[in-house]
């Protein structure tokens, strides 16, 4: 029986700080302790707190211990796993404020850099294991899928997309239910939804984080936009030079194909066929 | 997947096994898992509510964690339980059988079980 969950960051920045290490060291230590049918080791998708990182954090407590080394696995394991006591000169406590809270009562929401923050698009990011399509069920995943083939037309779903106020995030701000208005008005025999996750610009992260936190969710959206404007295909175009995200998006799009959530006859409505391809893009230019 | 209970069905079977990350959890039950605990036998004791607590199907409202030794270690294995509107109880030395009546009486049924807890003993 699994008591404790040990969620450790396998974002691209915790990997490169080595959390694959961590993981591992991880495992070794448990089953040293005998505590591997009571603890489940989790990979997530990345925090947000990449700085920060190689992030562990320990349910049920919400424990968040930061630049995590693989050395300091075995104090871990022993002290909080076996011990229930925690670490403190790893756990990250800057919650901002002045009050002190004790150590074991601070967990990832009460610090000062998610205090003010409601995560929509990432809210499983960092929360599920991104290659379990069941973990992205169990938070709801698929369910507005459901409701949008069942219940409603592809002109409900294009108001309620208008009526909730949502743009594109590129810059331009274009109002995404007027986009997939003039999308569904468009007349061919054949449209495709197209998914740009090249991500151009400098330094940017975004598509990178949802990619390799929750695959899903971007598959689900796309199924929804492609009942709206009458597309049966989608195309993911994304960077080859996010290995991590191209991974977990193909074992997505497999995962959602074994599940009749992509494919004919979803949720036995007979419509829409669907099918998404991802794509990596030539890997950029770069001077030599 | 041709239904919505189909995937609902998915769900619920992940349920117990997010609860742990997702847990509201307004109830708390602490468990000293110190070497003093441990020593005592507080492993069954932790693994006996968190497998009485699933199968109750309370997972979502009761949290089951572990603390260090809190100083009266001649009655490990010791376990607290924390409710809101209610002052904490504190039980001592504890059993995986007294655990099954801790979570019947007190957890479901909401009626501390005196004698088990510290104020039973003459400290």
């Amino acid at each position: 029986m699994i008591r404790s969950h040990v969620l450790v960051c396998g974002g691209t920045g915790c990997t490169s700080s080595g959390s694959k290490a961590i993981r591992e060291k991880l495992a070794v230590e448990l089953k040293e302790k005998g505590l591997e049918e009571e603890v489940k080791i989790v990979q997530t998708g990345c925090f947000g707190l990449c700085e920060h990182g190689p992030i562990m954090i320990i349910y049920p407590e919400g424990t968040f211990y930061s630049r995590v080394t693989p050395e300091d696995v075995p104090e871990i394991v022993s002290e909080h796993l076996l011990k229930g006591r925690i670490v403190e000169r790893l756990a990250y406590t800057d919650t901002g404020d002045e009050e002190k809270k004790p150590i074991n009562e601070i967990s990832l929401s009460d610090t000062a850099f998610y205090k003010k923050q409601h995560r929509v698009a990432l809210r499983n990011c960092g929360v599920i294991n991104p290659e379990s399509i069941d973990e992205y069920i169990a938070m709801d995943g698929y369910f507005a899928l459901n409701k949008v083939l069942t219940e409603m037309t592809p002109d409900d779903v294009i108001n309620e997309i208008s009526k909730s106020g949502l743009r594109g995030r590129g810059g331009g701000g274009f109002p995404t239910g007027r986009k997939w208005s003039f999308a569904k008005a468009s007349v061919s025999d054949k449209k495709y939804v197209v998914c740009n996750a090249d991500e151009g610009d400098p330094g940017a992260f975004m598509d990178r984080s949802v990619l390799e936190g929750d695959p899903h969710v971007v598959l689900e959206a796309m199924t929804i936009a492609g009942y709206a404007i009458g597309a049966d295909e989608g195309w993911i175009y994304v960077r080859a030079e996010y290995p991590i995200a191209v991974s977990r998006l193909k074992i997505a799009i497999q995962q959602a194909h074994e599940y009749g959530l992509l494919g004919n006859d979803i949720f036995g409505t007979g419509c829409p066929p669907s099918s998404i391809t991802s794509r990596p893009g030539p890997t950029s230019p770069r001077s030599s | 997947m041709k239904s919505l209970a189909e995937l609902q069905a998915i769900k619920n079977k992940m349920a117990d096994r997010v609860s742990v990350r997702t847990s509201s959890g307004s109830t708390r039950i602490v468990v000293g898992m110190a070497t003093c605990g441990i020593a005592a036998g507080a492993r069954p004791v932790l693994n006996a509510f968190v497998e009485g607590i699933s199968e109750a199907g309370l997972s979502g409202d009761v949290i089951v964690t572990q603390t260090g030794c809190i100083g009266i270690c001649q009655y490990e294995p010791v376990v607290e339980v924390f409710e809101q509107n209610r002052e904490k109880t504190t039980y001592v030395k504890m059993t995986a059988e007294k655990a099954k009546e801790v979570i019947e009486k007190h957890i479901k049924g909401g009626t501390p079980v005196t004698e088990y807890t510290i104020g039973a003993t003459q400290l």
